[in-house]
C-alpha cells in the first residue's frame, strides 16, 4: 500500500468519524427531544385554538394492541404521558379502529361511560373530539380535544380543522421515524465501509456505529432490501442494470392499478 | 401537496351558505317525498350494519334486531379472518348501536342485522371489515350501512370488487365519507352512496351535492343516539349521517321493491331538499 493511498484512507476515516458523530449528535439533540416538543407545541395549540380544556395524542402500539399517550396538554398532563389502554375502549380507540373522527357530547353526565378508564386518569371529560392520525395511508394514532370551553360540543367545523392539526402531528411523527430510519441506514452501510478496510484500525469508528438495530419490520424490511440491491449491483453493470429493472416494473405496475391521479 | 391541504373538507360542501339548489326537471319532476317513501316504514327490508356490533336488546332499538355475525381476526384462519353467528350481538364500543338506532328511528319494521368487524386487534380490521362486508354482499342484505372505511391503498381493489358485486346483486350500501382529505374506501366508488354531516336535524331533511365524490348530506351533528350498555350519547360525525340515508333508502325500498341502486339514487337526488322540481 502506498503513502499516498494511505492518506486518502486516513482523510476518507477522518470525514466518516465526523459524519458519524455528526448524525449521532444530531440524532441525539434533535430527535426525540425536540419531536416531543414540537408535538406538545402542536397540542397545546390545538387546545387554545379549539378553546379545549385539555388535548392530546396518542399513539398506536401495534405490538400490544394498546393506544399509548404520547404528549397530554391539560389538568392531568404529567400523569398521562406513557399511559395505555386497549383499543376496544373508549371514543379514542374506536377513531383508531375505524379511521373515522367522531365528536361526542354529555359523555360526563352519564356514569357509565367508560368509567374505568376514566378512573384510571383521573379526568373524566364532558365532550369529547378525536380525530385520526394518519401517516401514509395508516393510522398511527389518535388526535383528541377534551372539554369545549364556551359551548357544550365541538362542532364539525372543529373537527376538519383538527384533521390538519393532526395531519401536521402525523407529519412530525413521520418525520422523527424516517430520520431514525435514515440514520440507521446510514450507520449500517458505514459499518459495512470499515469493517473492509483492514487496512485501518477501526475500532473507534466501530463503536461509533455501534447502534441498537430497529425490530421494526419496515426498517428491516427496507435494510434487507437495500443489501440486497447493493449486493447486485456489486456483480456487475447488467445486473443493476436489471435489478433497477425489475423494480421498476414492478413499481409501474402498483402505480398503474391505483387511481389515475 | 399543498393542494390536499387547502382542499375542503367533505362537510363544508353542506354549509348552509354552500349548499346549491339543484332543478328536477322532466319526469323526474315529478317525485316526491311523499311518492318515494310516504307511508313507509321499511318493513321486511334486510339491513346490515357494519361497524362494532350492535346491542340487540337496547331499548331504543325496539326488538329491530334479527341476528348478526362477528367477523374476527385469526392468522391462522384461510384470508386471515373467522365468522362465527351472533344470535344475541353486542356492542363493543357503542358506535353500531348508534348507528342502528338511526336507522330504527327512520325506518322502524326495517330488520337490523349486525356485523361486527371490529375487536381488539387492530392489524387485521381491513380485512375484518372487507370478509364483513362479503358476508353482506352473500347474504342478501338489501341496504348495508358502512359507517366506517379504510384508507389502506392496498385494499383498494378488494372494497372496489365488493362494491361491484353489491351494486349488480342490487344491494345499497351507504358509508360514510372520511372527514379528513384522505382517500376512505369504499365511501369514493361511485357505485356507492356516500354521506357527509349538515348541521340539521330533522331526520328527512337530506341535500345532494353535484359536484362529488360525496355526494349527499344528512344530519350529523349534534345528534343523539342509542350507545353500548343501555346508553344515550350527543354525537357529531359523518358516522352518524350515513345511517339517516340507510333508513331513509330502507324505506324507498320497502315501497318500491322493483327500484335497482341507481335508480334509487336518482330518486334521492330528485327528493333532495336542495332540489326544486319545475313544474310544466
Amino acid at each position: 500500500m502506498n503513502s499516498n493511498q494511505d492518506n486518502s484512507e486516513a482523510k476518507l476515516s477522518d470525514q466518516l468519524q465526523r459524519l458519524l458523530i455528526g448524525i449521532e449528535a444530531s440524532g441525539r439533540a434533535v430527535l426525540p427531544g425536540s419531536n416531543d416538543a414540537l408535538l406538545n407545541s402542536i397540542v397545546e395549540a390545538a387546545a387554545r385554538i379549539f378553546g379545549a380544556a385539555a388535548a392530546s395524542i396518542l399513539l398506536v402500539n401495534e405490538e400490544e394492541q394498546m393506544l399509548e399517550f404520547k404528549v397530554a396538554y391539560g389538568p392531568s398532563d404529567r400523569n398521562l404521558v406513557g399511559t395505555k389502554f386497549p383499543l376496544d375502549r373508549g371514543i379514542a380507540g374506536y377513531v383508531a379502529m375505524t379511521g373515522q373522527p367522531i365528536a361526542t357530547s354529555n359523555v360526563g353526565q352519564d356514569a357509565r361511560f367508560n368509567q374505568e378508564f376514566a378512573k384510571s386518569t383521573g379526568y373524566v371529560p364532558d365532550s369529547i373530539l378525536a380525530t385520526p392520525l394518519l401517516s401514509e395511508d395508516r393510522i398511527i394514532g389518535v388526535m383528541e380535544v377534551l372539554d369545549k370551553i364556551d359551548a357544550t360540543s365541538f362542532g364539525m367545523q372543529d373537527m376538519e380543522l383538527l384533521g390538519m392539526f393532526a395531519q401536521q402531528a402525523a407529519i412530525a411523527i413521520d418525520l422523527s421515524q424516517q430520520m431514525e430510519n435514515i440514520e440507521k441506514a446510514l450507520t449500517r452501510g458505514l459499518r459495512r465501509l470499515v469493517t473492509a478496510d483492514s487496512s485501518q484500525d477501526s475500532t473507534e469508528l466501530l463503536s461509533i456505529l455501534e447502534n441498537p438495530q430497529s425490530s421494526k419490520g419496515t426498517v428491516r424490511d427496507l435494510l434487507e432490501l437495500a443489501d440486497l440491491f447493493n449486493e447486485i449491483s456489486a456483480l456487475g453493470d447488467a445486473e443493476r442494470k436489471a435489478c433497477l429493472q425489475v423494480l421498476k416494473v414492478f413499481a409501474e405496475y402498483r402505480r398503474s392499478t391505483r387511481r389515475l391521479r | 401537496m399543498p393542494e390536499e391541504l387547502v382542499r375542503p373538507a367533505w362537510s363544508q360542501q353542506f354549509a348552509p351558505e354552500a349548499i346549491k339548489e339543484l332543478m328536477a326537471n322532466g319526469p323526474l319532476a315529478s317525485l316526491t317525498p311523499e311518492w318515494a317513501w310516504g307511508g313507509s316504514t321499511g318493513k321486511g327490508i334486510k339491513v346490515a350494519v357494519v361497524d362494532s356490533g350492535v346491542e340487540y336488546d337496547h331499548p331504543a332499538l325496539e326488538k329491530s334486531v334479527r341476528s348478526g355475525v362477528k367477523v374476527e381476526y385469526d392468522e391462522r384462519a384461510e384470508n386471515n379472518y373467522r365468522i362465527k353467528p351472533d344470535d344475541k350481538p353486542s356492542d363493543m364500543s357503542g358506535h353500531g348501536t348508534a348507528c342502528a338506532g338511526i336507522i330504527h328511528s327512520i325506518a322502524p319494521e326495517a330488520e337490523i342485522y349486525s356485523v361486527r368487524v371490529l375487536g381488539r386487534n387492530m392489524s387485521g380490521r381491513a380485512i375484518q371489515f372487507a370478509a364483513g362486508l362479503d358476508w353482506a354482499i352473500e347474504n342478501d342484505m338489501q341496504v348495508v350501512n358502512l359507517s366506517l372505511s379504510t384508507s389502506l391503498e392496498e385494499y383498494y381493489g378488494l372494497f372496489h370488487d365488493l362494491a361491484d358485486q353489491a351494486y349488480f346483486k342490487n344491494i345499497v350500501l351507504v358509508s360514510a365519507v372520511n372527514n379528513i382529505p384522505e382517500p376512505s374506501y369504499p365511501s369514493l366508488y361511485s357505485s356507492v352512496i356516500s354521506v357527509a354531516a349538515h348541521e340539521g336535524h330533522d331526520p328527512f331533511t337530506y341535500y345532494y351535492n353535484p359536484t362529488p365524490p360525496v355526494e349527499f348530506g344528512a344530519p350529523g351533528i349534534d345528534v343523539k343516539v342509542a350507545w353500548n350498555k343501555k346508553q344515550y350519547l350527543t354525537c357529531t360525525g359523518n358516522s352518524f349521517a350515513a345511517p339517516h340515508i340507510a333508513g331513509i333508502v330502507s324505506l324507498i325500498r320497502a315501497k318500491h321493491p322493483n327500484l335497482t341502486p341507481f335508480q334509487i339514487k336518482t330518486v334521492l337526488l330528485a327528493c333532495a331538499s336542495n332540489t326544486r322540481r319545475q313544474k310544466k
